[in-house]
C-alpha cells in the first residue's frame, strides 16, 4: 500500500515538475513599453504601439524568440514625464520585463533613460532623435532613427548645390526642433549659406503673421522650419496669405504625413518634408511589413509605426545573436550589429548613437510624396525653384 | 481616543520610514510622488484654504524651485539637498515679487493675474536659454537617489502639515481665516490684511519650491512644459477641495485618495480618465464644496484642528 | 511693415473682442468666470467643420447654425451646473467651469478624435498697396464687428437687453423691479456661448481645428476682460483691440515667443494703476 502510494506521489511529482519546466520554457518573453496613448503625443504614440504589435505578430508567427513567444507589456504614460518614470520603474521592478522600448518624445526619453540604466536593462529607443540623450555615457540605450540635427540636411544640400545663398531658420521652442535647427544652422554655414534670420516660436502658436512679415523683409532663398504638424500647416497657409515666396520651403515632422496634403490641398505643392521612412523606399521586407500592417490596422503606416516595428526587430536580432536574454550579452551584440530592415539601415557607435540610418526628403508633387533626396534613394526629381504663389 | 489616534499615526510614520527597504523601485517612486502631492496640496491650502485667495498659478513656485535647484546642481555642482532648499528660497522670492503687486487685487483679478504667472515664467525660461537650456530642457548629472529623495519628500510633506497645524492653532491663522470670511470687517478690526496675506503667500511658496527642486533631482531632466503645467495646479486644488479646504488633514486625505485612485483605477480606463477627472471636479464643487473632512467637521462637530 | 502689423493686430483684436464680450457678459451678469468659454468656441468651430464636410455649407452661413446651437447648449449648461455657483466664491465657479471644460474637451476627443481638421475655404489675401491681408481674417473681422454691434444694440435698445444690464448692476434691485433673474442668467450664458461659437466658426477657416484649440482663447478672453474691466462691456472691446495690437507688435519688435508674457506683464502693470481694469470694471 505504502509503496504504491509512494509511486503515485512520485509520478505526480514527476508530472508536476515536467509541467513546471514546460510552463517555464513556454513563458513568454516580456518586453515593456510606456507609450503616449493619450495627451499631446497620442497620435504618434498610438502608431508606435501598432508598430510593436506588427513586429510581435511577425516574430511569433516565425516561432518566437529563442523558442518563446514575445509579449509586449504596454502602459499609457499620458504624455507626462512623471507618469512615464513611474511606469518604467513598474515595468522593470514589478512586471519584470526583459527589456524596454523607449517612449515617444525626446523629452520623456531623456528623463526615463536613467531608469533602464539603473537596473541595467536594454532600452531600444525607436523615436528619440535628440543627440544629447545618447551622449551622457549611458550604456544600455540604443538609437534607431536619424538624429534631429540631420532632419533638414537634404534641404540644405539641394539648395547649396543649386547655388542658393540665404536661409531663414525657424523652429518651435521645444527639445527636438531646437536640436534640429542647431544642426541645420551648422550644415548651412558649412555649405556657405548665410543665415539671415533665426527665430523660435512657442509651442501652440497659431499666428505666424508677424514672423512671416519679418522673413519677407529679409527675403531668404530657403526657409527651413523645424516643426511639428499644426505649425507646419499654419505656416504654409499663412505664407500664401502674406505672399512669402522662397525658392525652397521645407518642414520637418508633419510635412510627410498624408493629412498635410488633405488639409492644404494644392497649397502643399512644392513643399519639402523630411521623413525617417517612406513606403516607396527600396528596403527589404517593406512589402511584408506594409501588408501585415494594412491587414491589421486598415490604414497606411506612418514612420512612427515603422520605427517601432524596426526597434522591436532590432532588439530581437540582438537577442538571437547573443542567444540569450542577458542584458550585457544583448548589449554587446547590439553595439556590433549592422542591419538593414524595412525601416532602413541600423548601426550605432559606442554610445548607442545611430550612425547609419539616412533621412530622406520628400516633395509634394501633384498630390503625391516623391522622394527627392538622397540621390541613391530618390524616386523622382525635385521641382525647383518653387514658383511664387501668384503663378500657381 | 486622541491617544489611540496618535499611536496609530506613529505606527504609520514608522511604517513609511521602513518602507524603502521592502518596496520595489516602482513603489518607492510612487510614494515619493505621493509625498510631493501632499506637500503641494498642503501648501496651496495655506494660501487659498485659509485666506480664500485663490492662487491659480501655484505650480509656478514648483517650477521656480525646480529650475533654481536644477541650475545650481547642473551648472554650479551644488549638492541636491542644499539646492532644493535654495529652490524653496527662490520660490519665496518669486512669491514676494508677485505677491507684492497682486495681493492688492481682489477676487477675479487676483485669480487671473496668477494664471498668467505660469505663462510668463515659461517664457522667461525660454528667454534665458543660456542659463536654463530653454526649450531643450536642463539635464542633471545622473544620480540614483530615489530612497534619499523619498525621505526628503516625506519630511517636507510632514513639515508643511505641521506648519499648517501650527498656523491654524495660532492667532496668525485666526487672522487669516478672518480675512477669508470677511476682508472688510478684518480691516475694520485693525488687521493689516495685505501684510498677513503676503506672509501666508510666502509660506505657501516654500513647500512647492523645495519639492520642485527634489522632483528635478529625481527626474534628472526638466523642461518648461513639464514643470509649469496648468493641470498640476488644478490637480492640487481638486485634492484640497476633495479632502477639505482649510482643514489640516484634508489636503493629505485628498492627495492620497486622488493620487492612488488615478494610478490604480484610471490608468485602466485610458481614454476616459480625463473625462472622469472632469466629472469628479464638477461633482466635488457642486455637492461637496467643503470636502470630505469639511462635511465631517460640520456633522460631528469636530475641532478646527482636523 | 509696421502698418501691416498694426492692421493685422486690429483685425485679430476685433475677433478677440467679440469672443471676450461673451465671457464678459457671463461675468457681468453672474460673477462667474467661465473657463469653458474656449471649449464652447471649439464646439462652434466643429459645427462649422461638419456642416462644411457633410453639406458643403458656406462656413459663414454656418454661423446661423452654430450660434443658435451653442446658445441652447449654453443655456442648458447654466441651468444644469452654473446656476449653483452663481453666488459662491469665485473658486467654485472657476473650478466648476474648469471641470465642465475638461468634460467638453474630452467628449469632443472621443467623438471627433484628436485629428486635425480644417475648413479649406477662402484662402488667399486681399492686397491693398504694400499690405497683404488674409481674406479670411478680414472677413472674420467684418463679421465680428457686425455681431458685436448687434450685441451692443441688443443691450442698449431692447427691453431684454436692458434687463440684462440691470441684473449686471444689481441683482436685488432688478428682482424688485420684476425681472426674472434666473431667466436672465440663462439668457446671458446662452448669449455668451453664442458669441464664443461665432468666434469658433470664424476661426474655423483660419486655424487647425482640434479639441484643445479653445484653451488659448479662454486665456485671451480672460486677459481681455480683466484688461478692459471685468463686467464692463465696452471695456471688452477696448481690451480686445489692445490685445490684438500688443501681440502683433511684440512679435515684430521682440520675438513671437514672448507674446503671451508681454500681454500678461502689461496686464499686471495696468491692474496696479487701475485695480479694476482700464474702464472701471466691477469687483
Amino acid at each position: 500500500m505504502t509503496t504504491s502510494l509512494w509511486k503515485l506521489v512520485g509520478a505526480a511529482a514527476a508530472v508536476a515538475l515536467f509541467g513546471i519546466s514546460e510552463a517555464e520554457a513556454q513563458a513568454p518573453i516580456k518586453i515593456g513599453a510606456s507609450l503616449s496613448l493619450t495627451g499631446t503625443y497620442a497620435k504618434p504614440g498610438t502608431y508606435q504601439k501598432e508598430g510593436y504589435e506588427v513586429c510581435a505578430d511577425e516574430l511569433n508567427a516565425k516561432g518566437g524568440l529563442l523558442g518563446r513567444k514575445v509579449e509586449f507589456v504596454m502602459y499609457d504614460d499620458q504624455s507626462s514625464t512623471q507618469t512615464a518614470q513611474r511606469l518604467y520603474e513598474k515595468l522593470i521592478t514589478e512586471d519584470k520585463v526583459e527589456a524596454v522600448m523607449g517612449p515617444y518624445s525626446s523629452g520623456i526619453t531623456e528623463s526615463v533613460a536613467g531608469i533602464s540604466e539603473k537596473y541595467k536593462k536594454v532600452m531600444v529607443s525607436p523615436l528619440a532623435a535628440t543627440t544629447s540623450i545618447f551622449r551622457q555615457g549611458r550604456k544600455y540605450i540604443f538609437m534607431v532613427i536619424s538624429p534631429a540635427e540631420f532632419y533638414l540636411e537634404g534641404l540644405v544640400d539641394m539648395g547649396a548645390k543649386r547655388g542658393l545663398k540665404t536661409i531663414a531658420i525657424i523652429n518651435e521652442d521645444t527639445l527636438f526642433p531646437k536640436a534640429t535647427v542647431v544642426g541645420t544652422e551648422e550644415l548651412a554655414k558649412k555649405r556657405g549659406l548665410q543665415v539671415v534670420l533665426r527665430e523660435a516660436y512657442p509651442k501652440g502658436n497659431t499666428d505666424f503673421s508677424a514672423l512671416l512679415v519679418k522673413i519677407k523683409a529679409v527675403n531668404p532663398d530657403i526657409i527651413a522650419a523645424a516643426t511639428y504638424f499644426d505649425d507646419a500647416v499654419a505656416i504654409t497657409r499663412q505664407m500664401k496669405e502674406l505672399n512669402v515666396n522662397p525658392k525652397m520651403f521645407g518642414v520637418t515632422v508633419g510635412g510627410d504625413i498624408p493629412e498635410f496634403y488633405t488639409l492644404l490641398k494644392q497649397n502643399a505643392e512644392y513643399v519639402y518634408g523630411s521623413t525617417q521612412w517612406d513606403e516607396v523606399l527600396p528596403y527589404p521586407g517593406q512589402k511584408e511589413f506594409l501588408s501585415a500592417y494594412q491587414k491589421r490596422f486598415k490604414h497606411e503606416p506612418s514612420y512612427h509605426a515603422a520605427a517601432g516595428y524596426a526597434g522591436c526587430l532590432i532588439y530581437a536580432e540582438g537577442v538571437k545573436r547573443a542567444k540569450s536574454l542577458d542584458a550585457d550579452l544583448v548589449r554587446a551584440e547590439l553595439l556590433k550589429l549592422k542591419i538593414r530592415t524595412a525601416f532602413g539601415d541600423y548601426a550605432v557607435d559606442q554610445d548607442g548613437f545611430q550612425t547609419a540610418h539616412k533621412m530622406v526628403m520628400i516633395q509634394w508633387q501633384d498630390g503625391k510624396r516623391v522622394v527627392v533626396w538622397p540621390d541613391d534613394l530618390a524616386s523622382g526629381k525635385l521641382r525647383f525653384p518653387t514658383p511664387p504663389w501668384s503663378q500657381r | 481616543m486622541k491617544r489611540g489616534l496618535l499611536a496609530a499615526f506613529c505606527v504609520l510614520l514608522l511604517g513609511l520610514a521602513v518602507y524603502p527597504m521592502a518596496g520595489t523601485g516602482y513603489g518607492i517612486r510612487f510614494m515619493l510622488q505621493l509625498f510631493m502631492w501632499i506637500a503641494l496640496a498642503q501648501s496651496w491650502n495655506l494660501i487659498s484654504g485659509l485666506t480664500g485667495y485663490v492662487s491659480f498659478g501655484h505650480i509656478a513656485f514648483f517650477g521656480m524651485g525646480a529650475y533654481t535647484a536644477g541650475i545650481l546642481i547642473a551648472k554650479l555642482g551644488w549638492p541636491w539637498l542644499l539646492a532644493s532648499l535654495a529652490g524653496g528660497v527662490g520660490a519665496m522670492v518669486l512669491a514676494l515679487v508677485i505677491g507684492w503687486p497682486c495681493l492688492r487685487l481682489k477676487g477675479p483679478y487676483f485669480a487671473i493675474s496668477m494664471l498668467g504667472l505660469n505663462e510668463v515664467l515659461r517664457v522667461a525660461v525660454s528667454y534665458f536659454e543660456g542659463l536654463t537650456g530653454g526649450g531643450s530642457g536642463l539635464s542633471l548629472p545622473a544620480l540614483y537617489a530615489s530612497v534619499a529623495i523619498y525621505y526628503s519628500m516625506g519630511l517636507v510633506a510632514l513639515a508643511v502639515t505641521a506648519l499648517t497645524y501650527v498656523i491654524v492653532t495660532s492667532r496668525f491663522g485666526l487672522r487669516l481665516m478672518t480675512i477669508r470670511e470677511d476682508e472688510i470687517a478684518a480691516e475694520a478690526m485693525g488687521i493689516n490684511t495685505f501684510r498677513y496675506k503676503l506672509y501666508a503667500f510666502l509660506l505657501s511658496a516654500v513647500g512647492p519650491g523645495i519639492v520642485g527642486g527634489l522632483a528635478a533631482r529625481d527626474q534628472s531632466y526638466i523642461e518648461p512644459i513639464s514643470v509649469f503645467p496648468l493641470i498640476m495646479t488644478i490637480t492640487m486644488i481638486v485634492m484640497v477641495l476633495f479632502g477639505g479646504k482649510g482643514t489640516i488633514w484634508g489636503p493629505v486625505l485628498g492627495a492620497v485618495l486622488l493620487f492612488t485612485l488615478q494610478e490604480m483605477i484610471w490608468a485602466r480606463f485610458i481614454y476616459v480618465h480625463q473625462l472622469l477627472f472632469g466629472a469628479i471636479i464638477v461633482t466635488v464643487v457642486l455637492f461637496m464644496p467643503r470636502g470630505i473632512l469639511g462635511v465631517l467637521q460640520q456633522k460631528y462637530n469636530l475641532p478646527r484642528t482636523i | 511693415m509696421l502698418g501691416q502689423v498694426v492692421i493685422s493686430g486690429l483685425l485679430a483684436g476685433a475677433l478677440y473682442a467679440m469672443v471676450a464680450l461673451g465671457l464678459g457678459l457671463i461675468f457681468g451678469v453672474m460673477r462667474v468666470l467661465n473657463v469653458s468659454h474656449g471649449p464652447l468656441l471649439m464646439l462652434g468651430a466643429y459645427t462649422t467643420f461638419w456642416l462644411f464636410q457633410w453639406l458643403g455649407l458656406n462656413p459663414y452661413l454656418s454661423l446661423l447654425v452654430s450660434m443658435p446651437l451653442l446658445f441652447l447648449v449654453g443655456m442648458a449648461l447654466q441651468r444644469l451646473f452654473v446656476r449653483r455657483v452663481v453666488d459662491a466664491p469665485e473658486l467654485s465657479s472657476l473650478l466648476l467651469t474648469f471641470g465642465v471644460s475638461i468634460a467638453i474637451v474630452n467628449l469632443a476627443q472621443l467623438a471627433f478624435t484628436a485629428d486635425l481638421r480644417s475648413v479649406e475655404y477662402l484662402t488667399g489675401s486681399f492686397v491693398w498697396g504694400p499690405f497683404a491681408f488674409s481674406k479670411s481674417r478680414v472677413i472674420a473681422c467684418a463679421f465680428a464687428i457686425v455681431i458685436t454691434t448687434g450685441a451692443f444694440l441688443f443691450l442698449r435698445r431692447t427691453r431684454l437687453g436692458k434687463a440684462v444690464r440691470a441684473v449686471s448692476q444689481s441683482r436685488e434691485v432688478a428682482q424688485v423691479c420684476g425681472i426674472d433673474v434666473g431667466r436672465i442668467h440663462m439668457l446671458a450664458f446662452g448669449i455668451g456661448s453664442a458669441l464664443a461659437a461665432a468666434g469658433g466658426s470664424l476661426v474655423a477657416v483660419m486655424v487647425a481645428i482640434q479639441p484643445e484649440m479653445g484653451q488659448v482663447y479662454t486665456f485671451k478672453s480672460f486677459l481681455v476682460i480683466v484688461l478692459g474691466g471685468a463686467g464692463n462691456y465696452p471695456g471688452a472691446l477696448l481690451g480686445g483691440l489692445l490685445l490684438g495690437l500688443i501681440e502683433q507688435l511684440s512679435s515684430l519688435f521682440l520675438t513671437t515667443q514672448v507674446n503671451e508674457a508681454v500681454a500678461y506683464i502689461l496686464l499686471v502693470l495696468v491692474l496696479l494703476v487701475r485695480p479694476t481694469g482700464l474702464l472701471k470694471g466691477r469687483a
